[in-house]
Parts: C-alpha cells; sequence; structure tokens
C-alpha cells in the first residue's frame, strides 16, 4: 500500500467523515477536498491595470442513493465544521445502519497527463507583464487602426483529492492557464473588434514556447479588420461549410449535452432511449477524449476519480454511447466513462463532456468549400447554446465568409446559426481531412457551472442550417 | 466567530500594518440550502457554506498609484496576514496608474443613514425551514405533473433559501455590514413525447416567503408554457414587428447595461460610447436606478467602494443621461459617481444597478399584440449573438406567430437579427404588464420590426 500524500486535513478526521456520513443503505459516497489557487494580470490601455489573486479551499461531502443525493460544502476545515458537513450529507438517506468503511489508502491512478508544479513557475509576475506589454506594442505596430488593445493571463492551479466509500483516496494536481488578447480597431468612424485565445493544463512557458503571444496577437488584428471590411450576413436556410477546430462547437451543443448521462436518465433529452439509432450521416463518428494530454478539457481522473478515455458517441452515424457520472451509470446499468465533473466542491457532481470532436474523413478541404453553390463557410465561432429537450441549438459566427458558385465572395457580420441537434449530423455530406483542435478556450456551463473544455472538427459541409442574418432574400 | 465587517477591518488593518498607504476589503459569509423534488421524491439536498475575504491595497509612486487585489477562503489571523503580505507584494510590482482612485474620501453614507436603513431593512436570517422547503417543491412539482395528461416528465422542482452577509471596509475609517435573505423556488417541466418534446419552467425569487409566489401558480405558469409550445414548427423568413414578453425583454436593458458600463466606454468597447446625452430610445421611454425600492431585491446603501447609492435616472424621455460609473470611471468621464460600483472576492471593480426599472405604457401586451398584421411574440431566447462594440444582433428564439392581431401557433427553431442602437431608437411601445425580476421591473417590449430567419421558401404558414 503506498503512502498518503499530504493532506490538508488529517486523514484520520477524512476516516472519521465516512464513517459518520455512509449508512448501509448508501450506494455512494464520497469527499471532494480542493485548494485552488489562481492569478490573472489584465493590460489595457497600454498598462497592466488589474493584477490579482485568489487562494481559496474547501471540502464537499457527499451521500448517493438510487436517484437521490445528498450534497453539503463547507470552507472551514476545522474538525467541527466538516463533522457538520458529513451530518447534512447525510440526512439524504434515512438509516441508522453504518457499515464498516475501508481504511482509507492511496490508490495509485494511470500517469497524469500534465505537469503537477505551479504553472507560473517559471514566469514570476516581472516576466508576465513584460509579456503582455510585448503584445500591445505588438497589435499597435501591426496596423495604424488598432486602436485599443486588451491582453490578460490567466493561471491557476488546483489541487484536488477524493476520498471514496470505498476507501480510495485518489489527487490530482490540475493546472491551467490562459492568453487572450482582444483589440478594437477603427476606420472611418466605424469601430470593430477581434480576439483570439488559447492555453490548456501545461505551464505558462510551455504555451508561450509555441509563439502563441505573437501568433493570437496576429490573429486578434487579422479578425478586426476583416470585420471592417464584413457585410451583412444573408438570412435563411442554406448549405455552411464549418472550418477545422474551434466549429466544433456544433458538435458540444447539438449532441454533446443531448448525450450527457442525466438528461437521458431522467428521459428529458431529445436522445433519450435512442442507443442504437442512426442519428448521423454514415461517415459521422463522434467522440469524448479526456484523456489528451494537456488539453483544456484534460483530466487524468474525473472529480469522481474515475480514469478518464474515449468515449465513443456516434459511430458511422450510429448512436452508441453516453457521457457517464457513476450515478447516472449506476441507474442506467452501464460504466461511468470519467465524465463526473463539477466547477468546484461547491458544486455537485454532473456528466459533463471533455474534449469533443469528430474524426476526419478524407475530403479536402478546398473541394468542399467549392461545393458551396450559395452559402455560408464559417471559419470561427464565438459562443452557443441549446434546449436539450426540443434539441433546437445555436452557435455564432466569428469569421464566416459568403461564398457562390464554390468562390469567397466577402466577410459576413456575426450570425447567430440555428439547427435542431437531432437533425443536423444527419445533413453532413461532406468531412474534411483536417481535423484539428481547439486552440483552447473553451468554457461549458450547466447548471450553473462552469468547466473547461475542448472542441474539434474537421472542415465539414452541412447542407442545410438556417443562418440568422438580417438579409432576407439572399445577399 | 467574527462578523464579515470585522474580517474586512481586520485585513485593512493588516494591511496598512505592513506598510499600504491605501486599503480596502470586502467580505462574504453565504449560506444556502437548496431542495430538489422529482418525480414525488425528494432527489437532491444541496448545502453549502463559504466565505472569504477580497482585499484591496494601494501603494503610491513617483507614477501615480499603483494596486493590486486578491482574496481568500482562510480567515484566520495567519490566513488574512498572508493575504495581506501577498496583495502588498503584488501592489508593489504592479504598474502605477495615475488616474488610479485609492479608497479614501469617498461620499460615504452617514452613521444616522446606516442606522436609518438598518431600522427599515433589519439583518434578515434565513426565510425557510428545510421542511418548509421540501413541502414546497414537493407540492409545486406534484401540482405540475397532475396538471395536464399531456406533461409527461419533469426537470424538477427546487426550492432553495439562504442568508448571504457582506462587510466593507477601507482605510479612510468607513466600515459597514449588511445582510439579505432570499427564497425561490423553480420548476422545470417536459411536455409531449420524442422529437415533439417541449420544455419550460417558472422561478420566482423573494426576500421573504411572504412574499414569494405559491408552489401552485409557479407549477401552472410552468405547465401552461410549456403545452402552449407543442406544435411548434419554424416559420418564413422576413422582417416583422417582434413583441418581447417580459421575460426576455430584461435581456435587452441587460445589452444596454453592458454598453453604458463607463469601463466599456473609456475602452471604447460599447456602441453607445458617445451617446451621452442624445436620444438612444423614442421619448416615450423611462428607466431608472433605485437602491430603496419596496419590491426589488438588490436594495443597497452604499456600493462596492462605500460611496452611499443614489436613485437615479439612466434614460428620461429616451435621453441617456449617465453611464454606469465607479470612482474610476467617474473620475475620467466627468461624471458624478451615484453608488455603481461592484465589488466580487476576486478581480476588480466593476459597475452594475441596484434595482433597475422599465418604466411601463398604457397598453396591455393583448392590446399590443391586437394592433400587429403579422409579427412574432418572442418568450424564449438562445445564444450569446450580440456584439457589444457594434451593437449586431443575431439570437435564436422561440415563441409565437401572431397574425391579424392574434397568437396564431408555436414557432422555434428561428433567429431574430439586427442591431441594438436601431432596436432600441425603434422601440414602438411598452406594455402596462411590469414584471419583476428579482432585481429588475420590465414590461412587455414591442420592436418596430426585425430580421427573422427561419424557411426560405414561403411556407404553409401564410
Amino acid at each position: 500500500m503506498s503512502p498518503l500524500p499530504p493532506l490538508p486535513v488529517d486523514a484520520s478526521i477524512l476516516q472519521r467523515m465516512l464513517d459518520r456520513m455512509l449508512p448501509a443503505a448508501a450506494d455512494d459516497g464520497d469527499i471532494y477536498l480542493q485548494r485552488m489557487c489562481s492569478e490573472s494580470l489584465a493590460l489595457e490601455e497600454g498598462r497592466v491595470k488589474h493584477v490579482a489573486a485568489s487562494t481559496h479551499q474547501g471540502l464537499a461531502a457527499r451521500v448517493v442513493r438510487g436517484e437521490a443525493s445528498g450534497h453539503a460544502c463547507t470552507d472551514s476545515l476545522d474538525t467541527a465544521a466538516l463533522m457538520d458537513t458529513a451530518r447534512a450529507a447525510r440526512a439524504i438517506v434515512d438509516d441508522s445502519n453504518h457499515p464498516q468503511i475501508a481504511r482509507l489508502h492511496a490508490h495509485k491512478t494511470k500517469a497524469t497527463l500534465y505537469p503537477a508544479e505551479h504553472p507560473a513557475l517559471d514566469m514570476d509576475f516581472g516576466a508576465r507583464r513584460a509579456c503582455l506589454a510585448a503584445i500591445d506594442t505588438l497589435a499597435r505596430g501591426l496596423d495604424t487602426r488598432v486602436c485599443q488593445v486588451f491582453a490578460s493571463l490567466n493561471v491557476s492551479h488546483s489541487e484536488v483529492f477524493i476520498a471514496r466509500m470505498d476507501g480510495a483516496l485518489l489527487h490530482d494536481v490540475r493546472p491551467l492557464v490562459r492568453l487572450n488578447v482582444s483589440v478594437v480597431v477603427e476606420q472611418d468612424g466605424r469601430r470593430e473588434t477581434g480576439s483570439f485565445g488559447g492555453g490548456g493544463r501545461q505551464t505558462l512557458k510551455q504555451l508561450l514556447d509555441t509563439g502563441a503571444a505573437e501568433r493570437f496577437t496576429r490573429e486578434a488584428v487579422r479578425l478586426a479588420l476583416l470585420n471592417l471590411e464584413a457585410r451583412e450576413a444573408p438570412a435563411g436556410t442554406m448549405p455552411v461549410v464549418l472550418g477545422p477546430g474551434w466549429p466544433g462547437i456544433l458538435l458540444h451543443e447539438a449532441v454533446g449535452h443531448g448525450l450527457e448521462g442525466d438528461f437521458n436518465r431522467k428521459g428529458t433529452s431529445v436522445f433519450a432511449r435512442r442507443i442504437g439509432e442512426r442519428i448521423a450521416a454514415p461517415g459521422v463518428t463522434v467522440v469524448d477524449d479526456g484523456a489528451i494530454p494537456g488539453r483544456r478539457g484534460s483530466l487524468t481522473i474525473d472529480d469522481e476519480g474515475t480514469p478518464t478515455g474515449r468515449t465513443v458517441l456516434i459511430e458511422d452515424g450510429i448512436l452508441i454511447g453516453y457521457l457517464l457520472d457513476r450515478q447516472n451509470a449506476r441507474l442506467l446499468g452501464m460504466q461511468p466513462t470519467g465524465n463526473g465533473r463539477r466547477e468546484s466542491y461547491a458544486h455537485p457532481v454532473l456528466p459533463r463532456m471533455t474534449n469533443t470532436f469528430m474524426l476526419a474523413g478524407s475530403e479536402s478541404p478546398e473541394a468542399i468549400v467549392q461545393s458551396l453553390q450559395r452559402g455560408i463557410y464559417a471559419v470561427n465561432f464565438g459562443g452557443g447554446q441549446v434546449d436539450i429537450t426540443s434539441g433546437k441549438f445555436v452557435f455564432t459566427t466569428s469569421e464566416a465568409y459568403y461564398v457562390e458558385q464554390g468562390r469567397i465572395q466577402y466577410p459576413v457580420k456575426g450570425a447567430t446559426l440555428i439547427g435542431s441537434g437531432h437533425e443536423v449530423l444527419r445533413k453532413i455530406s461532406m468531412i474534411g481531412n483536417d481535423l484539428a483542435l481547439d486552440p483552447g478556450v473553451g468554457t461549458c456551463g450547466k447548471a450553473g457551472q462552469s468547466v473547461p473544455v475542448g472542441v474539434g472538427l474537421p472542415t465539414v459541409r452541412v447542407d442545410e442550417l438556417i443562418v440568422g442574418g438580417t438579409e432576407v432574400g439572399g445577399a | 466567530m467574527h462578523t464579515p465587517k470585522e474580517h474586512a477591518i481586520m485585513a485593512v488593518e493588516l494591511a496598512m500594518r505592513l506598510g499600504a498607504d491605501a486599503a480596502d476589503a470586502v467580505s462574504i459569509d453565504d449560506q444556502e440550502t437548496n431542495v430538489t423534488a422529482r418525480k414525488g421524491r425528494i432527489e437532491a439536498i444541496e448545502q453549502q457554506r463559504q466565505h472569504g475575504v477580497g482585499l484591496r491595497v494601494f501603494v503610491e509612486t513617483r507614477h501615480g498609484p499603483a494596486f493590486a487585489t486578491a482574496s481568500t477562503s482562510d480567515l484566520s489571523e495567519a490566513g488574512l496576514r498572508t493575504l495581506a503580505e501577498q496583495t502588498l507584494a503584488m501592489a508593489r510590482i504592479s504598474e502605477p496608474d495615475p488616474d488610479a482612485i485609492p479608497p479614501v474620501g469617498a461620499e460615504h453614507p452617514s452613521a444616522d443613514a446606516l442606522r436609518a436603513w438598518r431600522a427599515r431593512h433589519p439583518l434578515a436570517d434565513n426565510p425557510w425551514t428545510m421542511e418548509q422547503a421540501r413541502e414546497a417543491a414537493l407540492a409545486c412539482e406534484a401540482h405540475a405533473l397532475a396538471y395536464d395528461s399531456r406533461i409527461t416528465n419533469s426537470e424538477g422542482a427546487h426550492a432553495a433559501f439562504g442568508t448571504t452577509r457582506t462587510g466593507y471596509a477601507a482605510s479612510d475609517g468607513f466600515a459597514a455590514g449588511d445582510a439579505r435573505a432570499s427564497v425561490s423556488l423553480s420548476i422545470s417541466l417536459v411536455a409531449g413525447s420524442g422529437d415533439a418534446m417541449q420544455r419550460d419552467h417558472a422561478w420566482h425569487q423573494a426576500a421573504s416567503q411572504e412574499s414569494l409566489r405559491k408552489p401552485e401558480a409557479l407549477a401552472e405558469e410552468a405547465a401552461e408554457r410549456a403545452l402552449k409550445r407543442l406544435g411548434a414548427t419554424e416559420m418564413a423568413s422576413g422582417r416583422y414587428p417582434v413583441v418581447f414578453e417580459p421575460r426576455v425583454a430584461s435581456s435587452l436593458l441587460g445589452h444596454l447595461l453592458g454598453a453604458i458600463n463607463g469601463r466599456a466606454v473609456l475602452q471604447q468597447r460599447s456602441f453607445l460610447a458617445e451617446s451621452l446625452h442624445r436620444r438612444i430610445f423614442p421619448e416615450m421611454v423611462h428607466i431608472i436606478d433605485d437602491p430603496d425600492h419596496a419590491q426589488g431585491l438588490g436594495n443597497r446603501l452604499f456600493d462596492g467602494e462605500g460611496t452611499r447609492c443614489r436613485r437615479c435616472t439612466l434614460v428620461e424621455h429616451g435621453e441617456l443621461r449617465t453611464f454606469l460609473v465607479d470612482r474610476y470611471a467617474a473620475k475620467r468621464l466627468h461624471l458624478p459617481a451615484l453608488g455603481h460600483a461592484r465589488r466580487g472576492l476576486t478581480g476588480d471593480i466593476s459597475v452594475g444597478t441596484s434595482n433597475l426599472i422599465c418604466q411601463p405604457g398604457n397598453r396591455t401586451p393583448e392590446a399590443i399584440i391586437g394592433d400587429i398584421e403579422r409579427g412574432l411574440l418572442v418568450t424564449e431566447l438562445i445564444g450569446f449573438g450580440v456584439n457589444p462594440v457594434t451593437g449586431d444582433y443575431s439570437r435564436g428564439a422561440a415563441g409565437f406567430l401572431i397574425e391579424q392581431g392574434q397568437i396564431r401557433r408555436p414557432v422555434q427553431g428561428i433567429t431574430i437579427a439586427g442591431n441594438l442602437a436601431t432596436m432600441f431608437a425603434e422601440l414602438a411601445e411598452l406594455g402596462n404588464d411590469l414584471t419583476w425580476f428579482g432585481t429588475s421591473a420590465v414590461p412587455t417590449i414591442a420592436l418596430k420590426h426585425m430580421t427573422v430567419a427561419g424557411q426560405t421558401r414561403s411556407g404553409n404558414d401564410a
């Protein structure tokens, strides 16, 4: 048996909590202990005006029986507060029998997917400030129309300990870094903006050594200048070609949320009870993979201690899997997939996505764009949202072009695209050979909780989507 | 146990003793309980207690003040000392900003004003017991499931209650505390089955149990909303008058607040950056921010910088009267600070309103709809397609097709698009149905027209 990692709370207290909070009738239960620190620097108007840091720790206790769960959390780690927390979580199960809980023991996980050290270890505040200042200088030097530059560097470091009902104690240390650049440009009284960002579970130095600062800055300026040329987008039904990478948000909204275990166990998702049915065109294979090293959506173990892996959701157009946490997996008679996630100790576990993407096809991206007689080629997007019950989902373009006769005509303003999750993947008629994952910008919201996620897509052609521009009757 | 006000004072004193030139701190102690009932049983009980202190430290340099912010959940004396040391060290390496405003000399409320406020707004305790919350959630869900046989499923009823205590202290000697209780009940229901499923919800939040809507009333609202959406299809693309019911109209006010945020104005990130004292709405539009309102849940005496909150008019006769500013933006934009600074534990100061009220019009929503030959009533919006710099607007929508002044049928899977500057300027009418949503009150808002994207071919819905 390997020794326990150093804990912020004495292991004997955790043992006492487990002993007291888990009656015989409980199906599952755990303690989640978390220590997080984050630091951010933000530049605006040529100066680093915001320097902020936070250090928070807390503990959550959970008791599960059938469909019911009791959850309590505290950020006071004194023994009295911890025992109160165990008692509060226990209140969901009415049973006074307490079995013997196994002794807490360290549970070895697979090799970690990211470095354990503090992500800003090699870059003190001075170095980070210099990086932001260089971005400001570069952006303003790229074009005289650049009138505002915003840049921010965020690093966070979260250490979690999970003590399970079977006595297993799991440990994970999660870094997360993010660089964002945004500019405002002005020409003849018209103002536009462009943004670019990225990062992942890596050190700041690893991110910046890839040349991210310069690349993101050039992209932000290019997008802002492009927007100065953008014309009104068309309104109505038309074919849409999605570029590789972040446009994978289509999958996240159209099918990802609808395949989360809780909605399917409750029967409120449009995909409930459809395992084995065709929900996408042949050739469409969609996976969720939390085990890619260093990605923003990756986790060595999920927030219940389950190792992450590659879960195939749709194989060659057929629905074959859901995203499952332990409770929903048990209720559905399936295995957990390593998708039990929580924003922090103060939030309950929910089945969530990690990195969700479509596998590559064989078409060349050029041929796919050239196939458009009249439609939209959307290269980049802002956010999206879905109603998992009706299946209606939206996502909004941030770089898109009007295409006629297979040729790009002009950039169009940001427009929301809307479709039905259970129909859109059937309308995919071409899949590119250029699968790419996004640069590391995604944050997914569900039930008031935000978690970092990734998406990916090869270039694809969707034969029909509604484009929410302002120009009725064609461009 | 110390109060949040005492924690804030301790953090400020530690920072000053360590060598800060000025400092202020906020402290929060939040207790919340959530109970979920689903399919007739209690499915989840969540109890959380969270606390923390956020500290802002200023040091004077030859080039002006430099500052940093930091927060911690460790409220022990050692924890607060570490926080003070860390924040001070960060402030010393921050870049000075000649316009930065140390937390000294804000227009604080007087001791008399604080006492009078406390007398009228006594420190509230938990407005519900666990038992009451369980009963309310169970009653709400049971009533909804029994309401109509076409209600096929439930995502559950949620009853929540809690108390948030806050404290603020500044190095100029001002310190004060506040506490507010809140109770809420919500339910989300599914009507129909398979591809035809529709979901809708109802939600209400109040400061006390007495003013909370009854579980049965909420259940009926959610059920009616879900049932009315059954059979929704698209509609033909075109330019139509668009009516926003209050619960979605409030999002238009949200976009206004984003655009008149003083920081966004300074950064040229707002389509209203040059619109101060200009007419941005038609004459009949009046929008006020009232920090002391009997129905509002956003009442406050002072803001995140200790500045006394004042009732203020944001839009009068359609004209933009002020931007929302903290003391920093106030100084740079030459506007008075009226108490709009907002502050969380972490990060910098932002701005916000207390109780935002868009004054209602004279006619009922039915009368407004009655004048529309062909248009759209919007009851739900999804997505984030709003560009704050240009005002360009494109969002997913669901609602009802209006024909010959009547609600004809439910629609979904469409988008509405336009530009906020034009949408505001061409606002057609406000309803008389002022509706409160916690900290804002909004009536039905009718716009002259927006572009609706749906079917390209004109379908059979003519």
